[in-house]
């Protein structure tokens, strides 16, 4: 395993966090495109060492790399695409109600926590 | 068989649905055909009584391998137990038509009834302990509901969630017994239970205990029962005295057999029925509301029958299931006779109540004759029941005879005491009570319940014939004994005078006593540690939920590093290398670089930018892991992602707005822990990998199989073809949803 790919999934993930946890939706969108990405590398790496592409009459099975979580990645790649372009319609949409796009506090959640305090 | 029980139980079922629909008719039609599934039932135990010995069975199987089964055997146990839930339900549903108000409308009282009815049925019948356990939950939902029937009142909300946490979180306790039962057993279903020993079987006797003394309404947990009485008096009568609080004096029944070599089970269930005999007594002898002093009646004497189970010599075993059988009819009758004189006379206290047994001479007769049976009085059949319990005590020796003596004699001398004290303050003298005129529909059932006493001592080998099979499927050493109409003069006989001696001068002082009735010990604590539990949840939701979402996700993030650490165990470092390439340690450097710069870069353009270097970064490995699927789609999806980025977010402001200093280094923290974690996991499990790759076969297979020779296409579009399809299915979803999104206008723009 190799550090180096490790060192990227670890500061994708560091740096994907610490813009989650931001107040700005084009941030956490950011954070979340990050997570996608060391989210598929982490499953590439942990599917075992490179390998030539597995194509079944190019590649002799020895030398080819694992081919199931090429496919599972191919999942995650276009699912966290999607969920990125919504996020960022909901942010333009945040956008034309508000004029920003900061995340604003959970009303219901405000109100259960006033009310205990009350 | 099966098909017999199946439609009796969907019988019930079509009653419930019937009732409900025909309520808003008239309440009245609604119990006359909610009554026609017991009336049948009662009809078919009669039957059983008479014909085979031979117990009914009914299985349907859901999961085999699990034993998941509902299972169902009508025993001896059981059919007694059918002749009191059908047969005291008849008497319920005609003694309602007549409590409620002619004119009244709403099945929901019927149709719960009926509920609870073929609940309680299953309880009896279940023959798994699957099926024991959801039948009894049951029973503590539909009481529940039945509890709380004038849920307008404050204070029987109150008493009716009281009632269903105590039973509901007894109910919890028990299916923790069951399992260790059947765990210790070895099977799942009742009757094959054989004797356990261990501490897993101590720990299942214990539980068990704990559950049937919540449902049976035993000391500690007895206060959910004086509250109940808030609701109406049918429900009283059915549940709370007659059938549901049988329930867990059954469950210790049959189990009791197979709890023989484990000591805490006699211990704790003697303490436990004693407590409750002497304290329930007490409370009888306090109260000063009629249906309050029977409802401590109640736990009184179903503390004997704990205690006599727990014993569980073939002569205590006899007599509990005697006592059990009696005290279903004199107890029914009682609660039936307070009702009406509740709805005639508009009280139900001893202290405004006066001249009754002028005035209601038939309640009178009735309530005389149920109660005399209750103090255990020839020629009543509780004198028969009383007998046999007392003679129970004679063939004990040692501890045992000292502890249910005192149970069995101080329990009936108190009894006695409070049934006089109940007769006296009911029926007794004071200045004459108005009372409104007679309702026939609530007598009859009173007088046959009342007066199925004094039957039932005149053909005692009718009951004998119920009470000796029930008593020997419980223990085989019962079958040598029976009721007795005349004792003789024996020493038990003596004993018996003495107790009605005692009682009545007991009575007769307790009856003088004006003092008023105490609080409930225990209920108003239990309320307000259900308060104390609501508030405190409120203010741990008030904690956690605050409703920042930044906060919420630093969370995640902090909890899944905790997740991570477990594996940390496993770090090693042989698998590791530096790099495979120099040319990946290059894009990693760029991929990181990149990042980093985009979490600073002021500029919302800027961020973009850098987003889609790390994608490009990310296809690059994708390239030198054997990838070119994935490096392709990478690219393309970076490229829509900042098209998007630019046109979605290029209206806002170019810079981001300023951030709190306190909050920044918290969110670094968390991140750069999390992303730590992340990575030391991976590498730890990277130590043990799963196996080898079935990289030969699966090439094999696209060819073969999918035809195709890219490997990684041929496993999206075949063999995982339906999440590919539902991934397609996503992303339309997310189309037509940025579409609606940005179609939208504002509310009140002109479209």
């Amino acid at each position: 395993m190799s550090v180096a790919v490790l060192i990227a999934i670890g500061g994708l993930t560091t740096v994907g966090i610490y813009l989650i946890t931001a107040r700005s939706l084009s941030r956490i969108i950011l954070g979340f495109s990050l997570l996608g990405h060391a989210a598929v590398l982490a499953l590439l790496t942990a599917g075992g060492p490179p390998g030539a592409a597995p194509i079944a009459d190019q590649t002799a099975p020895e030398l080819s790399a694992n081919p199931v979580p090429q496919a599972l990645a191919l999942t995650a790649i276009v699912i966290s695409f999607g969920l990125t372009l919504f996020l960022l319609a909901l942010a333009r949409r945040q956008q034309t109600l508000s004029g920003d796009d900061l995340v604003e506090d959970d009303l219901e959640d405000r109100r259960i926590a006033e009310e205990t305090a009350a | 068989m099966i098909r017999v029980i199946l439609t009796l139980l969907v019988a019930h079922l079509i009653g419930v649905v019937l009732a409900a629909l025909l309520g808003s008719g008239s309440l009245r039609r609604a119990l006359g055909v909610a009554a026609v599934a017991p009336v049948a039932t009662s009809v078919w135990a009669v039957g059983q009584l008479a014909g085979s010995a031979e117990p009914a069975e009914a299985s349907l199987t859901w999961v085999a391998g699990l034993d998941l089964a509902l299972t169902f055997r009508i025993d001896a146990v059981a059919l007694l137990m059918t002749l009191l839930v059908s047969g005291i339900g008849t008497m319920v549903f005609v003694y309602a038509m007549g409590y409620f108000p002619a004119d009244a409308t709403g099945g929901r009282f019927a149709a719960t009834l009926l509920a609870f009815s073929v609940s309680m049925l299953g309880l009896v019948w279940a023959d798994s302990v699957w099926t024991l356990f959801i039948f009894w939950e049951f029973t503590s939902i539909t009481s529940f509901l039945l509890v709380g029937y004038k849920h307008t009142d404050p204070a029987v909300r109150t008493a009716a969630r009281r009632a269903l946490l105590i039973t509901g979180g007894g109910g919890l306790v028990l299916l923790a017994g069951l399992l260790l039962l059947a765990e210790s057993a070895g099977t799942t279903t009742i009757s094959a239970l054989g004797g356990v020993s261990g501490d897993r079987a101590t720990l299942a006797a214990i539980c068990i205990l704990v559950g049937a003394a919540t449902k049976s309404a035993q000391v500690p947990f007895h206060v959910w029962l004086p509250g109940a009485m808030a609701a109406p008096t049918p429900v009283s009568a059915y549940l709370h005295s007659a059938t549901m609080v049988k329930a867990g004096v059954l469950l210790v029944a049959v189990t009791g057999a197979s709890f023989a070599a484990v000591a805490p089970f006699k211990i704790l269930g003697i303490g436990i029925g004693l407590g409750s005999v002497v304290w329930g007594a007490i409370g009888a002898l306090r109260h000063r509301d009629a249906k309050l002093i029977l409802a401590w009646g109640t736990v009184s004497q179903l503390g004997l029958l704990i205690t006599l189970l727990a014993v569980g010599t073939g002569k205590a075993v006899f007599a509990a299931v005697a006592i059990l059988f009696a005290h279903a009819l004199f107890k029914a009758a009682l609660f039936l006779v307070v009702g009406e004189i509740d709805v005639r006379t508009g009280t139900r206290s001893i202290d405004e109540l006066g001249g009754l047994w002028r005035s209601m001479p038939i309640a009178f007769a009735t309530a005389t004759a149920a109660g005399l049976s209750m103090a255990g009085a020839p020629p009543l059949l509780g004198f028969a029941a009383k007998e046999a319990a007392v003679e129970a005590v004679l063939t004990l020796d040692g501890l045992d005879r000292f502890l249910v003596g005192s149970a069995v004699i101080g329990g009936s001398i108190l009894t006695v005491a409070y049934t006089l004290r109940f007769l006296l303050g009911v029926f007794g003298p004071g200045p004459a009570t108005p009372v409104r005129p007679r309702r026939l529909l609530m007598t009859v059932p009173a007088v046959l319940l009342g007066g199925a006493g004094l039957i039932g001592f005149v053909v005692l080998g009718g009951v004998d014939d119920i009470v000796g099979p029930a008593a020997t499927e419980l223990n085989s050493a019962s079958s040598v004994y029976g009721l007795l109409r005349w004792p003789g003069f024996t020493t038990a006989f003596g004993i018996s005078c003495g107790i009605l001696a005692g009682g009545a001068v007991l009575g007769w002082v307790a009856s003088r006593s004006s003092r008023p009735a105490p609080r409930t010990i225990g209920a108003m604590q239990s309320d307000r540690f259900l308060d104390g539990t609501i508030q405190r949840s409120r203010q741990i939701t008030a904690l956690v939920q605050h409703g920042s979402l930044p906060v919420y996700a630093a969370t995640m993030a902090a909890a899944a590093l905790l997740a991570a650490l477990p594996f940390l165990g496993g770090l090693g470092t042989g698998h590791l290398a530096g790099w495979n390439s120099p040319v990946e340690a290059v894009l990693c450097a760029a991929i990181v670089g990149s990042a980093v710069a985009g979490a600073f870069v002021g500029s919302r353009l800027g961020a973009a930018l850098t987003l889609g270097a790390v994608g490009t970064g990310v296809a690059g490995i994708f390239v030198l892991y054997g990838a070119p699927d994935l490096a392709l789609t990478q690219l393309l999806v970076e490229t829509i992602v900042v098209v998007g980025f630019v046109v979605g977010l290029g209206h806002l402001s170019q810079s981001f707005p300023k951030v709190d200093r306190t909050w920044r280094t918290v969110r670094l923290v968390v991140s750069v822990l999390g992303g730590t974690g992340v990575a030391l996991a991976l590498a730890a499990s990277g130590a043990d990998p799963a196996g080898q790759a079935p990289v030969a076969e699966l090439a094999t297979a696209a060819v073969t199989d999918g035809g195709g020779n890219n490997v990684v296409n041929v496993i999206l579009t075949d063999i995982r073809a339906l999440d590919t399809l539902g991934e397609v299915v996503v992303l339309a979803t997310v189309a037509i949803g940025i579409l609606a999104l940005a179609n939208a206008r504002l509310s009140g723009e002109a479209s």
